[in-house]
């Protein structure tokens, strides 16, 4: 009974041993564990990415509390790739991981910054003036504004308001634009296909008052201009699942698990599959251990290792014997069977251009274009026909423009790859030779200057006589030194002859033993053949930053399309990119340069506008005769490069800003009161020399750019080459520049230059930056503004490495007064209407436009080069010289314009890339999507674009890649150039229109469009050139085919037409700094290296302490045990290394991974983390590019020509900066120089 | 108490308002007598400048120290937390202890900007906020000796605090603090210091596991919240 009573019925007692006596009850606190469910509790989660210059567009987590970012982690939902493929997840990096610490970092900007000097001069004169009028009564008051200049870089920054700041920003626009002329004001962002809208903000503002938009694609150097060369597309490469696809992988100066971190596990993964990998890298990098063979040639000599390859290649698989897919790939799919024309150059016989069917007497039957249509031996007939597909037939007639192997009447095509058979003769060529250049550091050989190779020949007869002609092949084996039974000289029948170019040959100058470059050739072509065409080459910056780049990369493309691999799955050449895939281009396209309310936008090739303002041409070194062929045609190849660049300017092949020496506001008044249509009045007055270009005089006055604005970017702590010029001459603050310009040193100065013996210092009058750090731009700046970051905007982002369209979300509004960059640049557009009032109204604003690629225009110049100017030709708008286009601004109406979709998409539709569809429909959805402007004024009736996810939707519903009826269209519109169906591609996702709340659910796959050479469907990864070969669409290049052979005269005449081995330039920076400013250190010099790091994106990160942590914190430079050895280095000490250039400080981190002779700086170290000062400048220590100046080259202004002609970010010269060499030796004192400038009033330090 | 709302403005980027309002400081300090006499004359230097140097130029000197200058953040948890990812939920812990005492944010600040913490103090019983004012207490101490270092008359509104504080700084966590560096130019000891790559310790150290009230609004350095 009692027993029952105490016996629990319904419970037991918690407390005791359970499980045998393993476990025991306690009854201690558990109140810690909320710790952890709180901490990782949250209130929501926001899928956001990382933008501007990170390639890798990962998905992530943004984790959100009490409106508070606490952490973030990887997103793994990416739509599935197919069977039999891996995944792309998981993808992000530890720099991504660590990014929501900007959010809330010290470093964060969170207030509008102004330099004070400028703010108590602008308060003062606006208590009394408008906003114009106080703004010129200060800068035009050289006192006043020299007072804030001098000090740029120095600090002493206030916070100002939202409004005061516009009104600022606004009147010097205002001012400038009324006075100096709209292309005075510019702006730099680059990579917009990491958060396009807030590019496009920026930019849509700049293109409705008519600013210019500075390219960079080219300015940083990773445009490959061998692609648009060989291509006529500016960079296409296939995304890295297709590294999956292919059995024999080169990384070649490319170090994917550092720099393409979330792709490389594509590369792990497919050396599981068996596939092959070879790393040709001169430094032991984290690639290296990926290949099965490692190559490590000597820095800058890798176009001669390419050569030799590509000899071996020529040797065992077109000449010895022949693969049938390698001959049937090229000649169907490259210029080998195309003629060319053998000139007389003194005695011998030089390669002219290719033949036309113009150069023939009846013009071989073609009305259209015959001098744009290039010509083959038919080995059927025997005759010379006139294949499909040149770009003749682009434009002007239908339905030939393709690659079916026909000619134009129709007939079925077998054309001749050589003429060896049916040789009328076999005649001496010369071919240039540039390996033998002296150079204190690049070993050459001792062969001639011109080397003559015997080749095959025809005589025909064309309209002005007869001439010798002989195809691109047999160019092209001549030129790589292959014998063919023809005898002569200068070829070699064995590898082991010390030949150009032989593997024997090579080994002087890369070092690498010449069986290595036989079996990796072998292997390479052998695996190509086998498969058709799956090797792949990933190339990168290690490449691609010389001066002689075209050269490493065309050896490298010359080898791909010989063993046809451009085009196919898993093959062809994989680009590091750079400027990254804008899918959506043809939506954003009208967002971004205002083309909804005036066409053409100003454009500008970065390189040649920063070369020419910020005076990196006072000190040019490098003269023409350097570079010159030995077979150059005759002429007059004098001046020096900033000459060539203006004739290219004038001749309409690259574009001008300023563009003349006059407000182009008011042209056309003038041109009315003269009673003629504005082009033909400036014409006249071109002629006469009373309107000049503004780049014959960079250093007037006049002629300055004068306001810039910089966003998503950091100009002059990561990509300003030559950083101590711009400094001196466009800042006009405290520089580091060592050398003497061309007036102290007595050098040439240029022909169409003007020369000011006094250099113009501080040629900006504001510098506005939009940035979410203090950067070091930021710090150089006269304004700046505090931007949202990746967690805190809407906004799309796109990449080569994979297909998805990709969000950026905004997890929490924008922290402290920050704002979205479509905020900032809206903001600015509204001040900026109201200021405008009662100053600027509606004005006719003239627009010189260089002829464009893509466009009919570029059939503009087919033979000769003729400068108007020197009289060679009459100016012809479009034709010798820029188009001439009249805009009409509306400038107190930019702020309604700003923010709704303007009328011209309905009045002139939309297109890209060579396509025109009607647009109708998306500008009727857009308006249902975004609602209608409904405040009466210039905008009402029209969708709006008021916020930066109306402009996300206005991007998607305009874009074929993701909106399927758009695509339809795309592809209707090329079928009618092809004569061939393609809509197919697209039909099968005609009605799905991708939102942005649908990417934000889950990225989403692109539609296949034909802005694009790659199809993103469930048979294929995307990959370049595959709708080329696969659908026969054209190249767009002149003859529609991978164009090996180029032959403009410019390239003639710098000896380019086929790929030669150049070895780097002579920079000369050396010799004049060379133990001249003794610290009692020993000296040594060494080539200056500057890639990619794994501790930051460029510049963003490297202020972060977690990666700094990870890294050595603070500047850091590579170098080899030897050179340390010698300069008395170790690990750690602080070194110095300065050329004519500039100086730079660092902590020397001493690595068998180096070669000797060469050190490696990571670059984009930021100045504003731990920098002492420069024994050499005395100021605080210097960036990477403290050391660097840009230098041009003639070949990459070519325009008005085909494929050369001028597109934004397609062509133009390009920031080179590895042929740089410093001087490096240990520091002897470290000073910080932390002191506060002595010119603030108030110390900080009292 | 006024006392620490005067304190929260003269660590607010100074503005006509405050400028206006600085002759007062004075005599609203000694009424409310909170603070010690010699600490209220070492600020009246500051007063003063506040009252009569001219605006930009005092914004300027703001901006050079408190915006720019990491090691001299007024967000109390850059210096604890730094760049760890537990700085979010140390900021979301804190802003919930305001919304317990009735105060929500309205300002476009983070619940660690020392002027806002000062001014929900300022809405305290001078006991209690006397004693939360201890929590930050050696991050407090540690940027008062940053300002002195560069001969800052703000070092002195840190030093009011930490006279107002009911507590010690801990010497530890202290050292700890000022270990971090401090961008200060000619110390090349330090410098060296901060380069120096810490031998790496697997399992718990010497001090054991972190306390359990992780999630407390704590500002010690040593522990992390």
């Amino acid at each position: 009974m009692s027993h029952f009573l105490d016996r629990l019925a319904f419970f037991k007692k918690d407390i005791g041993t359970f499980s045998q006596g393993h476990g025991i009850v306690t009854n201690e606190d558990r109140s810690w564990e909320n710790a952890y469910r709180q901490r990782w509790a949250h209130d929501k989660i926001v899928r956001s990415t990382h933008g501007v210059n990170c390639t890798g567009s990962c998905s992530w987590k943004i984790y959100v509390k009490g409106g508070i970012v606490t952490w973030e982690t990887q997103q793994t939902d990416y739509p599935r790739t197919r069977p039999d493929m891996p995944n792309h997840e998981p993808r992000g990096c530890s720099r991504g991981a660590s990014y929501s610490w900007y959010i809330y970092s010290g470093n964060r900007l969170k207030y509008p910054l102004v330099r004070s000097r400028l703010m108590r001069l602008w308060r003062e004169a606006r208590a009394s003036m408008s906003p114009v009028e106080a703004w010129r009564s200060i800068v035009e008051d050289s006192s006043k504004s020299d007072s804030y200049k001098q000090v740029r870089g120095q600090g002493g920054f206030v916070r100002a308001v939202w409004d005061e700041v516009n009104e600022i920003v606004a009147a010097a626009n205002a001012y400038t634009i009324k006075r100096y002329g709209p292309d005075r004001v510019a702006g730099f962002s680059p990579i917009p296909a990491m958060s396009m809208v807030s590019y496009a903000a920026g930019t849509r503002y700049l293109s409705l008052i008519g600013g210019v938009c500075l390219s960079f694609y080219d300015w940083y150097c990773d445009l490959p201009p061998a692609s648009p060369q060989t291509w006529g597309e500016q960079t296409d490469v296939p995304e890295s699942a297709d590294w999956y696809n292919s059995s024999f992988l080169m990384l070649w100066g490319s170090n994917v698990p550092q720099t393409r971190t979330p792709d490389a596990h594509f590369l792990t993964e497919v050396r599981y599959k068996g596939a092959k990998a070879v790393v040709v890298s001169p430094d032991y990098s984290e690639a290296a251990k990926f290949g099965d063979v490692w190559i490590h040639p000597k820095q800058g000599t890798d176009a001669a290792l390419a050569m030799a390859m590509g000899h071996v290649i020529l040797r065992d698989f077109h000449i010895d014997k022949q693969s049938d897919y390698f001959q049937d790939y090229c000649r169907q799919y490259s210029d080998f069977p195309l003629l060319v024309r053998l000139v007389k150059k003194g005695d011998a016989l030089v390669p002219e251009r290719l033949l036309r069917a113009d150069d023939f007497v009846d013009g071989l039957g073609q009305e259209n274009n015959p001098a744009w249509k290039t010509v083959a031996f038919d080995d059927k007939t025997k005759q010379i026909v006139v294949p499909n597909g040149s770009i003749g037939f682009r434009w002007g007639e239908q339905g030939k423009w393709n690659l079916e192997e026909r000619t134009a009447d129709g007939a079925d095509s077998d054309l001749a790859l050589t003429l060896i058979h049916d040789r009328d003769e076999v005649v001496p060529v010369a071919f240039p030779y540039f390996g033998n250049n002296k150079h204190d550091f690049f070993a050459g050989t001792d062969h001639a200057d011109v080397l003559n190779r015997n080749i095959p020949v025809k005589t025909i007869a064309l309209k002005d006589g007869e001439a010798y002609v002989t195809t691109v092949f047999d160019l092209f084996v001549a030129n790589y030194g292959v014998a063919r039974g023809l005898g002569g000289d200068n070829v070699a029948n064995s590898f082991d002859d010390d030949i150009p170019y032989t593997p024997k040959w090579q080994e002087r100058i890369t070092g690498v033993p010449a069986e290595q470059v036989i079996a990796v050739a072998r292997a390479f072509a052998e695996n190509a053949d086998k498969t058709k065409g799956r090797s792949m080459v990933i190339v990168g910056a290690g490449l691609n930053h010389w001066y002689h780049m075209d050269m490493i990369y065309r050896g490298i493309i010359n080898m791909l399309v010989m063993c046809g691999c451009v085009g196919q799955s898993g093959g062809g050449w994989s680009h590091y990119v750079g400027q990254e895939k804008l899918r959506p281009q043809t939506g954003w396209l009208p967002l971004a340069f205002a083309l909804d309310w005036n066409r053409p936008p100003r454009h500008m090739n970065s390189t040649s506008f920063w070369y020419a303002h910020t005076d990196q041409w006072r000190y040019e070194s490098l003269s023409i005769d350097e570079i010159l062929s030995p077979t150059a045609p005759d002429g007059d190849w004098s001046g020096s490069l900033i000459d060539y660049n203006v004739r290219a300017e004038r001749m309409g092949w690259l574009p001008s800003a300023p563009q003349l020496n006059t407000n182009p506001l008011k042209i056309a008044a003038a041109a009315d009161a003269a009673g003629k249509p504005p082009a033909d009045y400036l014409v006249d007055q071109l002629k006469s020399g009373d309107v000049a270009f503004a780049s014959e005089d960079p250093d007037d006055p006049e002629n300055f750019p004068r306001n810039l604005f910089v966003w998503r970017s950091n100009l002059l702590g990561s990509s300003g080459k030559g950083h101590e010029y711009f400094l001196k001459h466009l800042l006009g603050t405290k520089h580091g520049v060592q050398g003497k310009d061309l007036g102290a040193t007595d050098g040439t100065k240029p022909q169409e230059v003007a020369w000011h013996d006094e250099a113009p210092e501080g040629k900006l009058d504001l510098l506005v930056t939009l940035d979410f750090r203090m950067s070091t731009t930021c710090l150089y700046s006269d304004i700046v503004l505090p931007t949202a970051t990746w967690y805190e905007k809407n906004d799309l982002n796109t990449s080569d490495m994979h297909p998805f369209i990709h969000p950026l979300s905004s997890a929490i509004d924008p922290v402290w007064e920050c704002r979205s960059d479509w905020d900032i640049y809206k903001g600015i557009a509204k001040a900026f209407s109201e200021v405008a009032e009662g100053e600027l109204g509606k004005e006719q604003d003239v627009v010189l436009v260089p002829i464009l690629h893509d466009t009919a225009a570029e059939l503009a110049q087919p033979y000769d080069v003729a400068d108007w100017k020197r009289g060679d030709t009459e100016p012809v708008p479009g034709k010798t010289m820029p188009a001439v286009a009249v805009v009409e601004r509306d400038y107190p109406n930019v702020y309604k314009r700003f923010t709704a979709l303007g009328p011209l998409m309905n009045k002139l539709g939309n297109g890209g890339k060579g396509m025109a569809w009607n647009t109708e429909d998306e500008v009727t959805s857009l308006g249902a999507l975004n609602g209608i402007v409904t405040e009466p004024g210039v905008s009402q009736g029209m969708p709006r674009i008021e916020t930066d996810i109306d402009a996300t939707e206005v991007i998607l519903t305009l874009a074929p890649e993701t909106n399927g009826q758009v695509a339809v269209k795309a592809w209707q519109s090329l079928s009618k150039a092809t004569g061939r169906e393609h809509a197919h591609l697209a039909l099968p996702r005609e009605d799905e229109k991708l939102r942005f709340r649908d990417v934000q659910a889950q990225p989403r796959k692109i539609i296949s469009s034909p802005i694009w050479s790659g199809l993103e469907s469930e048979h294929v990864s995307y990959t370049a050139g595959y709708t080329n070969v696969h659908e026969l669409i054209p190249w767009r290049t002149l003859s529609g085919r991978q164009q090996l052979y180029q032959d403009h005269l410019w390239m003639r005449a710098f000896g380019e037409q086929l790929c030669v081995y150049k070895p780097p330039i002579d920079t000369k920076t050396i010799k004049p700094m060379l133990n001249q400013r003794s610290n009692g250190n020993h000296e040594i010099v060494l080539n200056f290296i500057t890639p990619h790091q794994k501790w930051g994106i460029h510049s963003t990160y490297t202020d972060n302490l977690l990666m700094l942590t990870l890294s050595r914190g603070g500047p850091i430079v590579w170098i080899s045990e030897i050179d340390a050895k010698q300069a008395g280095i170790v690990d750690n000490d602080w070194i110095e290394a300065f050329n004519a250039n500039g100086a730079l400080v660092a902590r020397a981190v001493v690595s068998q991974r180096i070669p000797q002779g060469m050190t490696m700086m990571y670059h984009a170290q930021e100045k504003i983390v731990n920098v002492p000062g420069s024994e050499i400048t005395g100021s605080r220590g210097g960036i990477h590019n403290s050391v660097t100046r840009a230098v041009t080259k003639p070949t990459h202004m070519i325009g008005g020509y085909a494929q050369q002609s001028y597109g934004f970010n397609y062509y133009g010269t390009v920031g080179s900066n590895r042929d740089e060499f410093v001087i490096m030796r240990k520091m002897n004192q470290v000073d910080w120089l932390d002191r506060p400038a002595p010119q603030s009033k108030l110390e900080a330090a009292e | 108490m006024h006392t620490f709302k005067i304190l929260s403005a003269l660590l607010t980027y100074p503005e006509s308002e405050t400028q206006a309002a600085a002759p007062e400081f004075a005599d609203v300090l000694v009424q409310e007598g909170l603070l010690p006499q010699a600490e209220i004359a070492a600020l009246a230097c500051l007063f003063d400048e506040l009252a009569n140097r001219e605006l930009m130029d005092l914004q300027e000197r703001y901006v050079l120290l408190f915006d720019r200058s990491k090691a001299l953040s007024l967000h109390l948890f850059e210096h604890v937390h730094g760049e760890s990812r537990d700085r979010g939920q140390a900021m979301v812990t804190l802003a919930e202890m305001y919304h317990e005492h009735g105060l929500a944010i309205s300002a476009k600040e983070l619940p660690d900007y020392l002027p806002l913490f000062l001014e929900f103090l300022a809405q305290l019983p001078p006991a209690d906020a006397c004693a939360l004012l201890a929590e930050p207490l050696t991050i407090l101490s540690a940027l008062r000796q940053r300002l002195a270092k560069r001969d800052s008359v703000y070092a002195h509104v840190f030093a009011a605090l930490e006279s107002l504080a009911w507590a010690k700084p801990n010497e530890r966590e202290l050292d700890e603090l000022l270990s971090k560096p401090d961008e200060d130019p000619n110390d090349h000891a330090a410098l060296d210091r901060a380069w120096d790559e810490e031998p790496v310790t697997f399992g718990p150290g010497g001090d054991g596991c972190p306390p359990a009230d992780r999630n407390a609004p704590g500002f010690n350095a040593a522990g992390g919240s």
